[in-house]
């Protein structure tokens, strides 16, 4: 098997490393990240709608923190999978993809889907500065539908290329 | 290990493929257990936070201690999820990780070090959890993650972190070399 280029190998690197390490902090600092977000969303009151009432904006508070949490969770579990499917997926592109530019434009598409975790970090942030539904709505548009946009396209065409290679391979 | 050429995979050491492999199959195996004797691994886990009033605060009034009873029950089957889930993950990880070492890291001695580091980690880490599950019907929720904390999740997980942070190091000093 023909290894990637480099630089998509050590996307999928750094996304697994970051991922095991999100996993730790999250363990570790589960108080400390849950007291952040708290003065946080306490920050930004009017994002969040609180009321003043202590009864309702404690609901609302613990469903934001719980979302901003939720986003650190799924960047942790997702990390572990996107990071050795980059490594893989790439692997298959460079081994079996015989044309430079789709090869090149496959490494692409999946090193820049190999960076969509990040998206749920982006996510947690979002959820407490812009509040829940804004922040989730803005990172579900502009960051997590496009990085996972580009692994689909991407695992998309290389099967393509995979089932032409095997035609080409065929016909000679 | 094979070096067909300068652009090509090389194996990693067959322990780890093997960890890899076994840890993979641990975690399929796990998940269909999970399904199959939901009923009896609730049983049993129950029978033992019965057997241990006072370690789980249980105070002989129904209401109370049925509540107490079903959150030791929900993190146990949770923390048998977490073993299935990671260990399915982890397995993965320590293949591409362990290629990538074998591959490009140039010196003997750190090689064997980050795929040993990077191995024994990754396959020891989800182990934590079941170990974690195992020990809550005993000892209660938070006394049981701070025994599987201690004894494994700290000491493999932070062999795991400081491997894989320090082959992307290695590989990103690699590139910059190369450009």
């Amino acid at each position: 098997m023909r290894r990637p280029p480099l630089a998509v190998i050590l996307v999928g690197l750094f996304v697994i490393a970051l991922g095991e390490t999100a996993g730790a902090v999250m363990s570790q600092l589960r108080p400390q990240i849950s007291g952040s977000a708290e003065a946080r969303i306490a920050a930004n009151p009017q994002r969040h709608g609180l009321a003043g009432s202590a009864e309702y904006d404690t609901e609302v508070i613990a469903r934001a923190v719980y979302s901003a949490e939720a986003g650190l969770s799924f960047f942790h579990t997702h990390a572990q999978g996107l990071g050795p499917l980059v490594i893989f997926a790439s692997t298959v592109a460079a081994t079996v993809v015989p044309w430079r530019r789709a090869r090149g434009a496959l490494h692409t598409l999946l090193a820049l889907g190999g960076l969509f975790p990040l998206g749920y970090l982006v996510y947690s942030v979002a959820v407490l500065e812009r509040g829940r539904d804004a922040g989730i709505g803005i990172v579900e548009r502009y960051v997590l539908t496009p990085l996972g946009s580009a692994v689909i396209v991407g695992l998309v065409a290389l099967a393509a290329f995979i089932a032409a290679e095997r035609r080409r391979g065929r016909a000679a | 290990m094979t070096a067909p050429g300068s652009d090509a995979w090389r194996r990693p050491p067959l322990p780890s493929l093997l960890a890899a492999i076994l840890l993979i199959a641990c975690a399929e195996v796990g998940g269909a257990a999970m399904v199959k004797f939901k009923l009896e691994l609730t049983r049993w886990a129950r029978s033992v936070i019965l057997a241990r009033p006072a370690t789980h605060g249980l105070v002989g009034v129904r209401d109370v201690d049925e509540q107490v009873i079903d959150e030791a029950i929900v993190k146990f089957d949770a923390g048998l999820r977490l073993f299935h889930l990671h260990a399915e993950g982890m397995g993965l990880v320590i293949i591409a990780t362990t290629m990538t070492a074998a591959t490009l890291v140039r010196s003997d001695g750190v090689r064997r070090a980050v795929i040993v580091l990077l191995s024994a980690g990754g396959a020891g880490y989800p182990v934590g959890y079941l170990l974690w599950s195992a020990l809550i019907p005993y000892y209660g929720v938070e006394p049981a993650k701070t025994i599987a904390e201690r004894l494994i999740w700290i000491p493999f997980g932070g062999a795991t972190i400081i491997a894989a942070w320090w082959l992307t190091v290695l590989v990103a000093m690699r590139l910059v070399r190369r450009s």
